[in-house]
């Protein structure tokens, strides 16, 4: 049981929202890790990083609430929110994004962080 | 290895559970099906098997592979009664995808209906959790 | 603390490979399996190859000492020729045993 505490999860996300249902899969899973009460640390990485660009609206092309499922990370706990630079900067985007408490880490610290977590899945 | 090591290798066993994403008709399966049967194999404990996205289709009864390919179901129920591998499918991703005990009963036997909160079990119960 | 990457698709074909590349950390271990084993051909892995071989910071992976490996058969399957020099042939229980020898694992996918 000791293990537990050393059991970190880290969640990194590749692909953008809507077309591809990894997005989806990877909050399900990351919101499931958050209500055991699981530490779940969430990366953005590659085309990730489009799940989170501000001012997306999904309700034109049928997906709803697609930001609502994001608030649902603050009220379980899950604080640890990583987007790679590069991959911002690859994309011409700016570090403005729909929810807050967003760390922006270049590729050493993305790296190192990601890294420190003992379970990994990548969606 | 000293011989003090081999006795301590041998009484620490590794666990080991494994998250399936791929279907039953790709290649990639075949891959997974290796690693877990491998694993079994050797000094290791498959604390379970978890099915999500494609992988859930690993459990319909209603999937017809072409009679000279390669027949996951069968190596799933080999590995099932022969290791006692619990295999625990997602039953929200399955249902998405037309599997389901309720109406049309189309589940295999050997996989226990099962949600996201098994995943999280499987992995803390679990040295390594690996997604294939 | 080390990492275990199983790289299986072709960076030919998608950025998981190159995303993979991005967070290297020093004696990690890459492993090619399925398609992944077409990275063999691919100039990412030269680079990473020359990286190693010459410590210079030539590519974008500054992390030393990684391990390069592949699944002969799923190699063989593809015929694809492997470089004993710079990749390691593996079996299976080898990937199982890198499992539990590497602190966690990341298959990019």
């Amino acid at each position: 049981m000791s293990d537990h505490a050393l059991k970190t999860l880290a969640i990194l996300n590749s692909k953008a929202p809507y077309s591809d249902s990894a997005g989806k899969d990877s909050v399900d899973i990351a919101l499931v890790f958050g209500s055991f009460e699981q530490p779940v640390s969430l990366f953005f990485q590659g085309d990730g990083v489009w799940q989170l660009v501000q001012g997306q609206d999904g309700s034109a092309i049928a997906v709803k609430d697609y930001l609502k499922t994001f608030s649902a990370f603050e009220f379980y706990d899950i604080e640890d929110i990583y987007v790679c630079q590069n991959s911002l900067e690859q994309r011409n985007l700016p570090a403005t994004f729909h929810i807050e408490a967003v760390q922006v880490l270049n590729q050493r610290d993305f790296a190192e962080r990601l890294t420190s977590h003992h379970t990994i899945f990548r969606f | 290895m000293t011989f003090i090591n081999r006795q301590i290798e041998i009484l620490i066993v590794k666990k080991l559970a494994v998250l399936v994403t791929t279907s039953p008709y790709s290649n990639l399966s075949v891959t997974a099906l290796d690693y877990i049967e491998t694993a079994l194999k050797s000094n290791i404990e498959l604390v379970g098997v978890f099915f999500y996205q494609d992988g859930v289709m690993h459990a319909s009864k209603n999937i017809q592979i072409a009679s000279d390919e390669f027949q996951a179901i069968q190596h799933w129920q080999r590995l099932h009664h022969t290791y006692n591998l619990p295999l625990h499918l997602c039953i929200t991703a399955a249902e998405k995808r037309g599997i389901s005990d309720e109406h049309n009963d189309s589940i295999h036997a050997i996989f226990t209906v099962s949600g996201l909160g098994e995943l999280v079990e499987l992995t803390t119960k679990a040295d390594r959790m690996v997604q294939l | 603390m080390t990492t275990l990457h199983i790289v299986r698709q072709s960076a030919f074909n998608t950025n998981d490979y190159a995303q993979c590349l991005q967070v290297l950390g020093d004696n990690d271990v890459i492993v090619f399996i399925d398609d992944g084993c077409y990275n063999l051909h691919h100039h990412l892995t030269n680079n990473l190859i020359d990286n190693l071989n010459n410590n210079l910071s030539k590519s974008n992976v500054s992390a030393i000492n990684i391990k390069l490996k592949v699944i002969a058969q799923h190699a063989n399957a593809r015929a694809i020729k492997i470089n004993e020099a710079v990749v390691s042939k593996i079996e299976m229980t080898d990937l199982v045993s890198l499992t539990f020898e590497n602190d966690r694992v990341i298959t990019w996918q």
